[in-house]
């Protein structure tokens, strides 16, 4: 015990050098740590969300209105493309429950909202949005447990006209899941190994920063033998020292994670913001984390202590043995035999994946490239003889010591062959996540959509007039029916669209047109309208108001409508009908933007919800990206600049510290006339060399783990070269940045001054 | 100090921070010439040597190697006069030890642009000369300390020098390989005619040279010797 903390203290003493050496491990220990943490609180907080989520849901039921019961509307919208979570709410009695997060119901003219939305509508840009609560009063903001998270723009808005034939009626919230479309298969996937492929260079990192100032522990530790202590009592010492260090850096992990919690609301991630207090990892991932560290520690400690032979009068390292393939081989046969019962397994329907098998199989696949990296060393430098000087040095260094090389780039070797991997993957999710809508925004730019008005003329001409729309065609949608001449006496139904040519031009190539013409389109494989004869008797509306199909009723063919689909029925001219009895009537107005124009969508929504909160604006897009994926993408773009962050300040702590500790050398090799140029070059070399085959190697093991992940989505295996290049390019440029930002400690290290013993 | 000396100094001043290393201290060096610096621990000899060698510049004085001023050369002259002039053998850790013995030793040909096998070829001439040929492919960590400065010393002369700087070379030797070492030093560079500027605080050590100065508190004074 006393050894232990003996070690302990050793691990703080040593006056600057010996703090500077600490801070450094605590703080690469800390940084890991406190990203592990918050890796495992992920599924927690998001299940936090998921559980508010159906707190808040309203499920109509099927019960009559009494004092407890409330109508709620979804008037869901979207704020420059960011979603806000809407609904009208209206007590039918005094008990009508209450949204979690809301203490009273807002009555007509008022409206609760959430931090995030009062903080837009404070903010310049508020006006853009004040319209579509109707000129409310703000009475109060959501609590936090109403809130999917902080950043959620969300709001209940009072009402006193709604009935249940646009709402629906609860006695309480809650009671279900407002789960929207799970992600399938390859998405799934395709998160399991972005969490792989960002977790893992930090474990690595972690095993690299727990044996920062190796060296200058194994000189202490020789001057300790000097003294009288034996191999065994060295042992514990180093593990005393590895622990205290480890420890502090869970210390220092566990500040930057209660930090990085409170920040983390500040972060809208995948649309989901998350609340500090959500960020908790299950107890059993804390103390896997906490208790893992040390022992990792202590594991690496022994296992470099393996290397040196620790005398009293120094330390000398073991000779090189030969390194043996067969286990190096083991590690990535287990991962690829883990994933390979899973190839074509996974695009099968209903297939429960499972997530474990396949981060494990990719961890264990990943770290192939690591256990194979100093065996590669070997075999590529061991033969290497001749050449100039300051490549002589660098070559016989690593055939001296090919492993402190290989760990200094294990991170960078895994990043890189796990991003290769992922970006197979992701080009295949990215093409099924891009869809092509049909939607033609040449023809129209957002479709407006309002159900039962009593004046759609005034509607259309205020939606018309809205700030930035420079054109539009309006249709009234209702629907007409006329008795079967079939058989089983059932009533034929079709869409009845009233408009003028223009407008009804967007439905159906009606060739010449004037006003009174009507005009039957049948669209490909939808219901037959033969029933819908010149003259044929029908019902229109819910009215069932009685009309005649005029004698001249022409057949015409469909063509897509702006929303790239066949939309047939009943094309009427506005002359050919009077809709007075039709009842409510659904008017769809597709409208063109002012290029020029700032934000016409936002005015368009603010506009038509003056008209009605139910109203319902759709932006047209040729393609649209499932929003899940764009989340996904930007999330891993974040975490891929925090691992590289990670692992550039490793491999910066590594090469400054093996420098620090040639600086004698580095000083004596001047003093004896080597130009600094040859010592330059030969670092440089140093540090390039095995960067080449770690690359080498990772695009290997990447392009193997994008294979098999692709074979277990059932995809054809195809290689984006420019991806390879471009991660491999990036890789090698960071590792080169960092030896030309070591140059300067360089030169100084080898200062003649540096000769100096007294 | 005569015009004709291999290598002078004169009234060198050198201060690292508030310590004074060296306060006026003067020394000439003739060629073939072996010559002790003798002294206490911290009183400047290891300064003076690296100032007489061009390592570091003194703050103040004069530093003269035939008839050129050391102290206004620019760093990579310096550096290259160190290459082809100089050798040096220092205490410890003066070889680099990824490289074995005889690349070590034919370092100082291949910065000269010798070609390799005929700097290697060289060198194991010259391991041959300080008796160490067997340990020609092994590396520093695998032979003894005394193999380690005789190696060191093959370096130092391997390359042809006018002038040989050692700073306590038996420093980290027992006796009897320090006397060995010493001597094969000291023969070698006789044999080569190479000058010898020899920083040592054993008077052991100090007798095979030809002449011994004293340096103290940063100040040079020559030592009259026995008969």
């Amino acid at each position: 015990m006393s050894d232990l903390l003996l070690g302990a203290r050793m691990a703080f003493a040593g006056g600057r050098d010996g703090w500077f050496r600490a801070v450094l491990t605590a703080l690469g220990v800390g940084i890991g740590v406190a990203l592990l943490l918050l890796a495992a609180a992920v599924p927690g907080a998001l299940q936090a969300r998921q559980a508010r989520g159906d707190a808040h849901a309203a499920f109509g039921q099927a019960i009559p209105a009494s004092t407890d019961t409330l109508l709620v509307a979804h008037a869901r919208t979207e704020f420059r493309e960011q979603p806000v979570r809407g609904s009208l709410l209206q007590a039918e009695g005094p008990q009508a429950p209450t949204p979690p997060g809301v203490t009273a119901l807002p009555r007509a003219g008022e409206v609760v909202v959430s931090p995030a939305l009062k903080e837009l509508l404070d903010s310049p840009d508020g006006h853009l949005f004040a319209p579509r609560l109707g000129g409310a009063t703000i009475i109060a903001t959501i609590g936090e447990e109403g809130l999917n998270g902080p950043r959620e723009l969300a709001f209940y808005l009072g009402s006193d006209a709604l009935s249940d034939e646009w709402a629906v009626r609860i006695d309480a919230f809650g009671g279900g899941s407002s789960n929207g479309p799970g992600i399938g298969g390859p998405l799934i996937v395709l998160v399991v190994i972005i969490f792989v492929v960002l977790l893992l260079p930090i474990v690595v990192f972690l095993g690299t920063a727990v044996r920062f100032g190796g060296e200058r522990r194994d000189r202490r530790l020789a001057a300790l033998r000097l003294v009288g202590a034996d191999a065994r009592m060295i042992r514990r010492i180093a593990v005393g020292e590895a622990v205290a260090g480890a420890l502090l850096g869970v210390a220092v992990g566990a500040v930057l994670f209660a930090i990085g919690r409170q920040v983390a609301p500040l972060v809208t991630l995948w649309d989901i913001s998350v609340s500090a207090s959500d960020i908790r990892p299950s107890l059993p991932l804390v103390l896997a984390i906490v208790v893992a560290m040390p022992a990792l520690a202590v594991v690496v400690g022994l296992i470099t202590l393996r290397g040196v032979v620790v005398e009293p009068l120094g330390v000398s390292r073991r000779t090189t043995v030969r390194r043996r393939l067969w286990w190096r081989l083991v590690v990535p046969g287990i991962g690829l035999a883990l994933l390979y019962p899973l190839i074509d397994g996974i695009r099968t329907a209903g297939t429960t994946i499972n997530e474990y098998q396949i981060a494990a199989g990719a961890v264990l696949l990943l770290i192939g490239a690591v256990t194979l990296l100093p065996w590669l060393i070997d075999l590529v430098v061991r033969p290497i003889r001749g050449g100039p000087v300051p490549w002589q040095l660098a070559v016989r260094r690593l055939q001296l010591d090919s492993a402190t090389s290989a760990r200094m780039i294990n991170g960078i070797a895994v990043a890189v062959a796990g991003t290769i991997g992922l970006q197979m993957l992701f080009a295949v999710v990215q093409e099924e996540s891009t869809m092509a809508t049909g939607q033609d925004p040449s023809r129209a730019q957002a479709q407006v959509s309002i159900y039962g008005l009593a004046d759609p003329g005034e509607t259309l001409a205020r939606l018309r007039a809205s700030p930035g729309v420079n054109g539009g065609s309006g249709t009234l949608f209702t629907s007409a029916s006329v008795a079967s001449t079939s058989a089983d006496d059932s009533a034929s139904v079709a869409s009845l669209i009233i408009g003028d040519c223009t407008a009804l031009a967007e439905f159906a190539t009606i060739g010449p047109c004037g006003d009174g013409d009507v005009f039957v389109a049948q669209a490909p494989e939808q219901p037959s309208l033969d029933d819908f004869v010149p003259g044929a008797h029908v019902a229109v509306g819910d009215g069932e108001m009685p009309w005649t199909l005029p004698i001249d009723t022409r057949q015409v063919p469909t063509r897509k409508n702006p929303n790239g689909w066949h939309q047939g029925g009943i094309l009427v001219t506005t002359g050919a009908i009077d809709l007075a009895g039709a009842g409510p009537l659904h008017v769809s107005l597709y409208v063109t933007f002012n290029p020029e124009a700032s934000d016409p969508l936002e005015h368009l929504r603010n506009v038509a919800a003056s008209i009605t909160p139910l109203s319902q604006v759709y932006p047209l897009q040729s393609t649209i990206q499932l929003r899940k994926f764009v989340n996904i993408q930007r999330g891993l773009y974040i975490g891929a600049v925090v691992t590289l962050l990670l692992i550039s300040m490793s491999l910066f702590v590594g090469v400054l510290e093996q420098l620090r500790e040639r600086r004698r050398l580095l000083a004596m090799l001047v003093a004896v006339g080597t130009p600094r140029s040859t010592l330059t070059w030969s670092v440089l070399w140093q540090a390039v060399l095995p960067v080449l085959l770690g690359l080498a190697l990772a695009v290997l093991f990447g392009l193997g783990l994008g294979a098999v992940l692709l074979r277990m989505l059932g995809e054809t295996v195809t290689i984006s070269w420019p991806v390879v290049g471009l991660s491999t390019g990036l890789a090698a440029a960071v590792v080169l940045l960092l030896a030309v930002l070591t140059l300067p400690a360089l030169r100084r290290l080898m200062r003649p001054d540096n000769l100096r013993t007294e | 100090m005569t015009g004709e000396s291999l290598l002078a100094a004169e009234d060198l001043q050198k201060t690292f921070g508030k310590t004074t290393a060296l306060n006026g201290a003067s020394l000439s060096v003739e060629a073939g010439e072996i010559v002790a610096i003798m002294g206490p621990s911290g009183s400047g000899k290891s300064t003076l040597l690296h100032c007489l060698a061009g390592i570091v510049l003194p703050d103040a004085g004069h530093v003269r190697y035939q008839s050129r001023e050391l102290t206004t050369l620019p760093d990579v002259e310096r550096s290259a006069l160190r290459r082809s002039q100089f050798g040096f053998v220092f205490q410890f850790g003066q070889l680099v030890p990824e490289l074995t013995c005889l690349e070590n030793v034919a370092l100082p040909l291949r910065l000269e642009r010798v070609k390799r096998r005929e700097a290697e070829h060289r060198a194991a001439e010259w391991l041959d000369r300080l008796e160490v040929g067997d340990v020609a492919g092994k590396r520093p960590g695998e032979i003894s300390g005394g193999q380690g400065q005789r190696v060191a010393v093959a370096r130092a002369l391997v390359a042809g020098p006018r002038v040989v700087f050692a700073d306590e070379p038996t420093g980290a030797l027992d006796s009897l390989n320090g006397e060995r070492v010493m001597r094969l030093l000291t023969e070698a560079a006789r044999q080569a005619r190479a000058a010898v500027v020899l920083v040592t605080h054993e008077p052991r050590v100090a007798a095979y040279s030809d002449r011994e100065v004293v340096v103290r508190d940063g100040r040079t004074r020559n030592l009259e010797r026995a008969a």
